[in-house]
């Protein structure tokens, strides 16, 4: 572990934790701007999170210690998680660090907690989300492994790092980008819970799933969810934007090449937030056993591309 | 020293299987301790001659007796058998020292010495299995293990369910055995002797029928679907620290037997290898769906023991597949995946099974609808099975994850080597083997959530006690290994000479280590230190009740919708109303049964066919002296005719 990798741990993280509530704000800005709202400012979320950090933590007395970890665990494996997706700044890898498989794992630890968290207090509630979210990441999950699995094989690594930076010889085509972005995108939405899959906007028990699993959470606790669940987000999203469009990303350290990046990489992601905004606007929320036939399509899509490239 | 250490352990073994059936009318604690404490020393010296071997690469070997020139009762421990002696030395010690505890809290007074002494007996068999030199010695011990294991399982003799199941288990353990022994009579046909040595000139019909015939024999014992069915028989109905050992160790005995067959005798095809990646692939998918329906803690851990065997037959076909097709790295990478999927799995199941078992001691019940609220009442207990629960999971950092990474990343890089066809079939496996993984993870925060969280749902949930320290001690040694062997993974693949593609777990924990404490810190520094106890909102209702919690069964409810296809499940409504149209409802039924779909389909039209067959051979059984008679002497001219005839 050097120094060039001790920075990046500090500036990614710092970067992802700034941004994250950003992209999040945006998603809901544009969406109100569709149905003709002017909606909340673009720094709603930051103010919502400050102020739920001063606010007082409630724990129900049917809850255990899974209860009172998650938060830190949920948090701590998202942003080990955002380490393996270089944001703005890409060092050489160290220890294995930007695997993808053990970066779907993270999200999956992180989500482990959360849905035992879920059903910790007891509530109806809790358990329905928790019920449902791994119900939900269980059938998603052939799709996910078939789309890591066609990036590593149209990439030739398994390092997110090496695939960002292009360092493996053969580029992919542009045709297959544009399919493997798709099958991403759908990935994203899956994970991050958002329309047709979930709406991340209710606390309606017929709709709900992530927000039923945090609906025990309070005070600060809850301020680390919802920052955890921003900043998984934001790591997807830039794994999209930066494997599809490396453009802007810094080699080396040096202060302008990482402000360009910064800037840059605010400047994709609104783009992408504004897509992803659009994209939930004009759709409406899925039947819950109607996904499956959803995830059966996008698996299929996923082997397609996988088809594709091996018999080209 | 390994042959003395070896010897050593074989004495020890004995003496423990020896002192309580001398002793088997003396109902004192003592006996049953020294017979559990045989093991526990028997394992230090096994754990011991393991690690040499391991670290050393060194084999020795030995004969112990040669009654004749064809056969002799001879040992080898070489790198392989040593890796699953420690398998059982490190399950058999924790194991031994839950059971010198728990066997007390059983009923059955003296009963219970033949059954400390039978447990040495059955580690004894499984140790010899694994060093035994030549195939027939296999297959001896071999039999020797499946007959002291059935004692094992039977111990409450007196209960209808446990009857039946030893019953099923008795004659799924024998026909495993005779397939086996059929493969090596086969073998030794082929090849003219019982040693266990390559055979040139592969896949000819005779060496393939003798390696189908071997699967059969092994998938039989190591639960693979379809003839998984005696696991979720036996597991429940066995003492706990038994489905421990019969889970965790006994199983990997078929897997050890698979494995030094393939490696050691025969030259694999590329089609076995689908073969048993297809087997594999089949039990993790249905093992993992069947477990996720199942209430009986006990049985739904059974259910995922057949999900792991799969996972590690899935690492061994791929290993096939990659050395039939020239790719030693993969190979060995599969291999290895397999081979430490084992280890990890020995030691989370049989934690699991462990806890479980002081779990059903303290409530009384296998139903996780009856449990809850368990984390405040056994926080230890809880705390290790959470540690079980997050590795069987393939969570990192733990160790269940670093042996499901392998064959990932076996899987992952596979797909630009193989040829098109090959691809297509080692994509739709990965789809699945995901499917799988995640699944299992589902599973267990639904084990887990209904066990020990929230609140208890039952009376003897509500005043369950935490069990006595001797039964956390085993435990807490097989969680600390899940611990160790995830997060030193690969260092420890390093120390044994594997270059192994492991991302540095150590530097991962660490990393989450360090971001969970700096949130802390930063938490604790600038935001709001309140905290207060109130109750979770219950809708109006006055206080929170254990009715209104999410149950097991509805945790599994959407899962269950979305693989009806599989589970089969019929419902039937009939309804009868007051009016005509329907609307006014008088009264009705509904059934919900699930099938069976491996016992109705596959066991019961076999079991049928044999039984009209005995029934019509009985008839020949008419009890009467002279119709015996009347056999001998058809016999005797039969004899005699065809003697004349031929010779």
């Amino acid at each position: 572990m050097n120094v060039d990798f001790i920075l990046y741990i500090a500036i990614n993280t710092l970067v992802v934790l700034a941004i994250a509530p950003l992209f999040v704000s945006m998603i809901k800005k544009v969406k109100a701007w569709t149905q003709g709202r002017s909606g909340p400012s673009v720094f709603q979320t930051y103010a919502s999170l400050r102020k739920l950090l001063t606010k007082e933590v409630i724990y129900s007395p049917s809850s255990s210690r899974i209860m009172r970890i998650t938060p830190l665990i949920t948090i701590a494996s998202i942003l080990v998680a955002a380490l393996f997706v270089p944001l703005i700044f890409v060092p050489e890898p160290v220890g294995g660090i930007g695997n993808i498989i053990l970066f779907l794992y993270l999200l999956a630890l992180a989500r482990f907690f959360m849905a035992l968290a879920g059903l910790d207090a007891g509530s109806s509630f809790g358990g329905m989300g928790s019920s449902r979210e791994m119900s939900i990441s269980a059938i998603i999950e052939p799709t996910t492994i078939i789309v890591f699995a066609a990036l590593a094989f149209v990439f030739k690594t398994l390092n997110i790092f090496d695939m960002v930076s292009r360092m493996a010889p053969g580029l992919p085509a542009a045709p297959t980008l544009i399919l493997i972005s798709i099958s991403l995108f759908i990935i994203l939405i899956v994970e991050t819970s958002r329309i047709p899959i979930d709406n991340p906007e209710t606390h309606l028990e017929l709709t709900m799933i992530h927000e039923g699993m945090i609906l025990e959470q309070s005070g600060r606790n809850l301020a680390l969810m919802e920052l955890a669940a921003a900043v998984k987000l934001t790591v997807l999203m830039g794994l999209l934007i930066n494997l599809i469009v490396p453009l802007g990303l810094a080699t080396s350290l040096t202060l302008i090449g990482i402000l360009i990046a910064v800037i840059l990489f605010v400047i994709k992601g609104s783009i992408l937030a504004g897509i992803i905004a659009i994209f939930e606007s004009s759709m409406a929320k899925k039947r819950f056993f109607q996904l499956p036939s959803l995830f059966a399509m996008a698996f299929f899509f996923s082997t397609l591309i996988i088809i594709i490239e091996v018999f080209s | 020293m390994i042959i003395e250490l070896f010897l050593l352990a074989i004495i020890t073994l004995l003496a423990g299987t020896i002192v309580p059936l001398l002793a088997v009318s003396v109902n004192r604690r003592y006996i049953r301790t020294i017979s559990l404490c045989c093991p526990i020393f028997a394992s230090l010296f096994l754990g011991a001659l393991s690690l040499v071997v391991l670290f050393s690469g060194e084999t020795s070997g030995f004969t112990l007796y040669q009654p004749i020139t064809e056969f002799s009762f001879s040992f080898v421990i070489d790198r392989l058998a040593s890796f699953f002696l420690l398998i059982i030395a490190i399950v058999s010690a924790c194991v031994a020292l839950y059971f010198s505890e728990y066997v007390e809290h059983m009923d059955g007074s003296s009963r219970r010495n033949i059954l400390c002494g039978f447990t040495s007996l059955f580690i004894l068999a499984m140790v010899l299995v694994v060093s035994s030199a030549n195939s027939f010695c296999f297959f001896l011990f071999w039999e020797l293990m499946a007959a002291s294991s059935f004692f094992l399982v039977t111990f409450e003799y007196t209960h209808d369910e446990t009857k039946k199941a030893g019953l099923f288990y008795f004659f799924m353990t024998q026909l495993s055995s005779l397939f086996v022994l059929l493969g090596i009579i086969m073998l030794y046909l082929e090849s003219g002797s019982f040693a266990i040595a390559p055979i040139h000139g592969a896949s000819t019909l005779p060496i393939t029928a003798a390696f189908l015939v071997l699967f059969i024999g092994f998938s039989i014992k190591a639960g693979i679907i379809p003839f998984h069915k005696w696991l979720p028989y036996a597991h429940p109905e066995s003492p706990s620290p038994i489905s421990a050992l019969m889970s965790g160790v006994m199983l990997k005995i078929a897997i050890y037997g698979l494995i030094r067959f393939l490696l050691d005798i025969f030259t694999p095809d590329l089609w076995w290898g689908a073969l048993i990646l297809a087997g594999g692939i089949t039990s993790a998918v249905l093992g993992v769906i069947y477990a996720l329906k199942e209430h009986d803690i006990k049985g739904m851990l059974a259910y995922s023991s057949i999900e792991n065997i799969g996972i590690i037959f899935t690492g061994i076909g791929l290993w096939v597949i990659f050395s039939a097709s020239n790719l030693p790295l993969l190979a060995t990478i599969s291999l290895l995946g397999a081979l430490f999927h084992s280890l990890n799995h020995a030691l989370f199941k049989s934690l699991l099974f462990l806890t479980s078992g002081s779990v059903v001691h303290a409530t009384h019940t296998r139903d996780i609808e009856h449990m809850g609220g368990l984390a405040h009442r056994m926080p230890y207990t809880s705390a290790l099975f959470f540690i079980g629960a997050v590795s069987i999971s393939a969570l990192p950092p733990l160790n269940g994850f670093a042996s499901e990474f392998l064959i990932f990343t076996a899987f992952f890089t596979s797909v630009a080597f193989v040829s098109p066809l090959f691809k297509v079939l080692l994509f739709i496996c990965l789809a699945l083997f995901a499917l799988a993984s995640t699944l299992s993870a589902a599973c267990f925060v639904k084990a887990f959530g209904s066990i020990f969280l929230a609140l208890p749902r039952s009376p003897q949930s509500e005043v369950a006690k935490e069990v006595p320290r001797a039964m956390l001690i085993g435990p807490g040694i097989l969680a600390a290994a899940c611990i160790l062997l995830g997060v030193c993974a690969f260092q420890i693949f390093g120390i044994v000479g594997f270059n192994v593609p492991l991302p540095d777990m150590f530097l991962i924990s660490l990393l989450l280590l360090g971001m969970g404490v700096l949130v802390y810190v930063v938490l604790y520094v600038t935001a709001s230190r309140e905290v207060r106890v109130s109750e979770t909102w219950g809708c109006g209702s006055r206080s929170q009740q254990a009715s209104s919690e999410y149950t097991g069964h509805g945790f599994s409810e959407p899962i269950d919708i979305i693989f009806s296809a599989i589970y089969r499940t019929r419902t039937k409504n009939e309804r009868v109303f007051f009016d005509l149209k329907n609307c006014i409802f008088r009264e009705g039924t509904g059934e919900i049964h699930l099938l069976k779909v491996f016992e109705e389909y596959l066991y019961n039209p076999i079991s049928q066919l044999f039984m009209q067959v005995a029934t019509k051979v009985s008839r020949f059984q008419n009890g009467c002296l002279d119709t015996y008679l009347l056999y001998v002497f058809v016999t005797v001219i039969a004899l005699i005719i065809f003697l004349g005839w031929f010779a």
